[in-house]
């Protein structure tokens, strides 16, 4: 509003006042402002300086503990996974007694808690999931940002009400459709929708894909490449890093995945690492307890390095998703 | 961001000429040429339809995964929601509103269905006071971090999100730990606040922990949304006198707006079918029973079991899109533009 008013008064000083030099005036203006300011500053200094360095202080404060409220349960995980069963259940020292890798030796040898298979079928639902998943988005993404489809807006609104719907809808007739299979109790539920693609990651590409220019897709069409060609010689390298950033999402996202994998698997043979975990977490035994917290720190170690490696894609990822709508 | 890639789309069927005249992908120097000899009635020349089908066939993978996953599974369950199943025969019989109705009828007698559900239902909603407490001090801590000028914002950031991106399971066994009754923080007062057992105190709890916990994200979005606000309008309010206070208040506030619908809806989309709480965090005890859980567990019970589940189910999804159907239609709305 202000501005407006005095660019609004400068325009008429300049129309009615030519002779008076603009600059000249600004200067007097400034020169004014900044007299103005220098005073009140130097009335009251020390005062100013005084409490801006306490509100400083504050802030950090304020925002230091907050950050160690938010490192203290991953700090007491790793802490409490070294104790000895009774300790972590019963005793209360911050740092423990004496370090102990009981938890973690048990973890790694007992066989009622196969955590390395646990891993492995984690391991198997990433790839195959990510793999076949990655390239049918992209490749629907291509069709979407690229090529001519009749009913486009169709298809579109069609696949984007899927994100509507809640798993908690799906859930009770595709556990029925799986147990109709045979197939709860095993990896398939886990890994057959994601062979159909990850409708979030279609949208992303797609607006990346955008962005891309049409010419390098018509050299190449020029040339004789075929649609799909053009997509995997020309597309495919030149989105490279956002398809990268979506992968390691999706990656997080099914490491971390226990709602799904907890209603299918059953026997722990089958299971995921963080279903195994569960099951760690409701043995009743006081020695389960700190092997519940070491296996919450193995499995929680991939995901930091990720995370710490990556954090400038999942901090921007993150708010171009809520930001730029 | 999705919406956005529909109104794209959405003008560039409205103005075809314009979208596809500026070298859309497939128009190749041949069909470019074919085109302009040809007249232009002829619209779907042999080149483009066998694009049509190219492209088609690109996205027909998602379209059957959405038509299997999705729309069938929907169909189903609300198909269930009519029916008694049993599970040993494999037969269903139609039972019509039956399990709707019984969802209803006795609430506030104990021990009846109604009455689990709407426990269930009540949980899940007083749970979603994390929701508002986590944009609160996750925008007190935007607004210290950018008005403060403080150094190592980014490590800051990278902190609060952490929990973000970690394991719920792995984060509700520390949090169980250090809430048991003889966990640090009884420990640490010298109280023996029974925080699991308790029926209110473990939503207590779940409020605190989800309170923490959703904390990074929003303030890593109203960070984002703060830098939107140009300096001028700073500029412009304190040479009329504004204090920072009033600045807060009166300009980032309704600038950022925005961000607080996002947060707000997105929360009660995930907070509406939360699970893991209960599950993993209060091992389910029945004071942290939520709507999934409730469906989860009827779907057992018995031969009504299936149909009341899809029932809780079908009522708990039209929540949940009504919700997202307002965040689409507003989400345009909510959007600050100077």
């Amino acid at each position: 509003m202000t501005t407006e008013k005095d660019n609004d008064l400068e325009q008429q000083d300049e129309l009615f006042d030519v002779q008076t030099e603009p600059s000249q005036s600004d200067i007097e203006a400034e020169l004014l402002l900044a007299r103005q300011a220098s005073g009140r500053r130097k009335q009251d200094a020390p005062a100013a300086v005084a409490k801006r360095i306490a509100l400083r202080t504050v802030t950090y404060i304020i925002l230091l503990v907050g950050a160690f409220l938010m490192l203290f349960p991953f700090l007491w995980m790793v802490l409490s996974s070294f104790k000895t069963g009774n300790e972590a259940a019963l005793e209360f020292t911050f740092f423990p007694k004496k370090w102990v890798w009981e938890s973690y030796h048990a973890l790694f040898t007992e066989s009622d808690f196969p955590i390395f298979t646990a891993l492995g079928n984690t391991i198997l639902i990433e790839v195959s999931v990510i793999i076949v998943g990655t390239f049918v988005s992209a490749l629907a993404a291509f069709s979407f940002a690229k090529l001519k489809l009749r009913h486009k807006t169709f298809w579109l609104l069609f696949l984007m009400s899927g994100m509507m719907v809640p798993y908690a809808t799906l859930m009770l007739p595709q556990y029925r459709a799986f147990e109709a299979l045979n197939m709860t109790d095993t990896l398939w539920p886990l890994i057959l929708p994601g062979f159909f693609g990850n409708i979030s990651m279609m949208f992303f590409l797609i607006q990346y894909m955008r962005g891309v220019p049409s010419a390098y897709l018509e050299a190449a069409r020029i040339d004789g490449a075929s649609h799909f060609t053009c997509f995997l010689r020309v597309m495919f390298p030149l989105i490279k890093t956002a398809i990268a950033a979506q992968v390691i999402f999706w990656f997080v996202g099914i490491w971390n995945d226990y709602f799904a994998p907890s209603l299918y698997l059953t026997s722990r043979e089958n299971m995921t690492l963080q279903v195994l975990l569960g099951q760690l977490n409701s043995g009743t035994s006081a020695k389960y307890l700190p092997m519940s917290l070491a296996g919450s720190v193995l499995s929680s170690i991939p995901m930091l390095i990720i995370y710490i490696t990556c954090q400038k894609f999942f901090i921007e990822s993150l708010t171009i998703s809520g930001v730029k709508g | 961001m999705a919406e956005k890639i529909l109104q794209a789309e959405l003008e560039a069927d409205l103005a075809p000429e314009f979208a596809g005249g500026e070298g859309a992908f497939g128009a190749s120097l041949g069909e470019e040429i074919a085109r302009a000899r040809k007249p232009k009635k002829q619209k779907h020349s042999k080149v483009e339809r066998r694009e049509n089908l190219i492209a088609f066939l690109f996205i027909l993978p998602p379209i059957i995964g959405f038509l299997i996953f999705t729309a069938i599974s929907v169909g189903c369950t609300i198909i269930f929601s009519f029916q008694n199943y049993f599970a040993r025969r494999g037969e269903s019989e139609w039972v019509g509103f039956i399990h709707y109705l019984n969802l209803f009828k006795g609430m506030g007698t104990a021990g009846t269905l109604a009455n689990s559900f709407f426990k269930s239902v009540g949980n899940t909603i007083f749970l979603l006071l994390s929701i508002p407490i986590s944009m609160i001090f996750g925008l007190g801590l935007a607004a210290l971090l950018r008005m403060g000028e403080i150094k190592g914002g980014r490590v800051l950031q990278v902190i609060y999100y952490l929990p973000a991106v970690s394991s719920a399971v792995a984060l509700n066994i520390v949090w169980r730990y250090i809430f048991q009754s003889n966990g640090i923080l009884n420990t640490a007062f010298g109280t023996s606040t029974p925080w699991l057992s308790d029926d209110m105190l473990v939503k207590v709890a779940i409020i605190l922990k989800n309170s923490l916990n959703g904390m990074g994200g929003a303030m890593i979005l109203y960070l984002a949304g703060m830098l939107n606000v140009s300096k001028d309008l700073y500029e412009a309010s304190s040479l009329d006198g504004a204090g920072k206070i009033r600045q807060f208040f009166s300009i980032t506030l309704p600038i950022i707006s925005p961000v607080t619908f996002y947060l707000l809806i997105t929360g009660l989309i995930g907070g509406l079918q939360s699970y893991v709480d209960a599950q993993v965090f209060a091992k389910g005890g029945s004071g942290s029973h939520t709507i999934v859980y409730f469906i989860w567990q009827q779907r057992t019970n018995g031969a009504t079991g299936y149909g009341v589940a899809s029932a809780a189910a079908v009522l708990l999804s039209i929540c949940i899109m009504i919700v997202t159907l307002v965040q689409f239609k507003f989400s345009n709305k909510w959007v600050y533009e100077d």
